[in-house]
């Protein structure tokens, strides 16, 4: 898979690493900015008020 | 790989193409599935650095903000005869100094649920059970905040003993409360410690209350970690905003 895309991006190589780590950070900003704000109140970890359980609140 | 490939495929074609086609096909499913679990790996770790630090960042650049913006408007009409502006609770209501806790002063909002708990403030509750607010002449001033994550306000609730000074200030008043009981893990669902009169801290009679709720043990939310105070005396705030003693 990452095999792939290197393949596939152009340029040598220093281009191709350019662009590897443009498109890693491409990635973390998606995740940070959308995708974990997204997922974070989904996930048992960080609820800290006490309530008759989210049937009766939500 | 394509012309590479091809070469190969030339060169097998020679011996026995066939299983060996087979082979690579299976070889490159291995490996983009191990590349898959080595993204997940990562991803999972990306999950735990913006929970417990980039939430942080977050929380405590908007509660700054929202902090000077309080302290602005009591600023800009200074304390003195009971107004409509002496409780502005749409920017929040005040601030919540805990020197056990050792993070400074967390601005207190009305309501408990995420979007508000999330810009690294306290909020006290608006349900299950409403919460009484510290000028009334009793209940039980009723707050939450994250312990982990999201400014973390009460990461360190653990660190408060029977006896230690939680004060509240308002734009006119300073609330110094005593801790008189903690419960170091309750069920999520038990309201009842959030009661006018908490029975569960050992009190039967109407008062002054105030209690802090997070989730506990850190890093989790299996259960809740509650802090029981009770109202000691109140200052009123001078020109100069001298803070009560337990504060110097």
């Amino acid at each position: 898979m990452y095999g792939w895309i290197w393949r596939h991006l152009p340029g040598n190589t220093w281009v191709k690493a350019l662009i590897s780590v443009l498109l890693g950070l491409a990635v973390v900003f998606v995740l940070f900015q959308w995708v974990f704000p997204w997922a974070e109140p989904l996930l048992p970890f960080n609820d800290v008020t006490v309530d008759q359980g989210m049937a009766a609140t939500r | 790989m394509t012309a590479s490939g091809i070469d190969e495929d030339r060169d097998g074609s020679a011996m026995s193409p066939e299983p060996r086609r087979g082979w690579r096909t299976f070889a490159s499913v291995v490996s983009v599935i191990g590349e898959l679990l080595i993204t997940a790996g990562l991803i999972l770790g990306l999950f735990v650095v913006y929970s417990l630090w980039w939430t942080n960042v977050l929380a405590d650049r908007e509660s700054h903000k929202q902090s000077d913006q309080v302290r602005k408007h009591w600023a800009a009409a200074p304390p003195g005869p009971k107004g409509p502006g002496a409780l502005d609770t749409k920017d929040g209501i005040g601030f919540l100094h805990v020197p056990a806790m050792d993070n400074g002063e967390v601005l207190v909002k009305k309501g408990t649920d995420n979007d508000i708990l999330n810009e690294g403030v306290a909020g006290y509750y608006t349900k299950p059970v409403k919460s009484a607010l510290p000028q009334d002449k009793q209940g039980n001033f009723a707050l939450a905040a994250h312990r982990d994550g999201h400014g973390a306000k009460f990461h360190n609730i653990d660190k408060l003993k029977v006896g230690d000074p939680i004060v509240f200030e308002t734009k006119d008043t300073w609330y110094v409360y005593k801790v008189y009981a903690t419960l170091p893990q309750t069920s999520k669902y038990n309201v009842n410690v959030l009661d006018k009169i908490p029975a569960e801290s050992g009190k039967h009679k109407a008062g002054r209350y105030i209690t802090l709720t997070t989730c506990t043990p850190v890093y989790t939310s299996d259960y809740r970690y509650i802090v029981w105070g009770e109202l000691e005396r109140t200052e009123k705030v001078d020109a100069d905003r001298t803070p009560p003693e337990e504060l110097r």
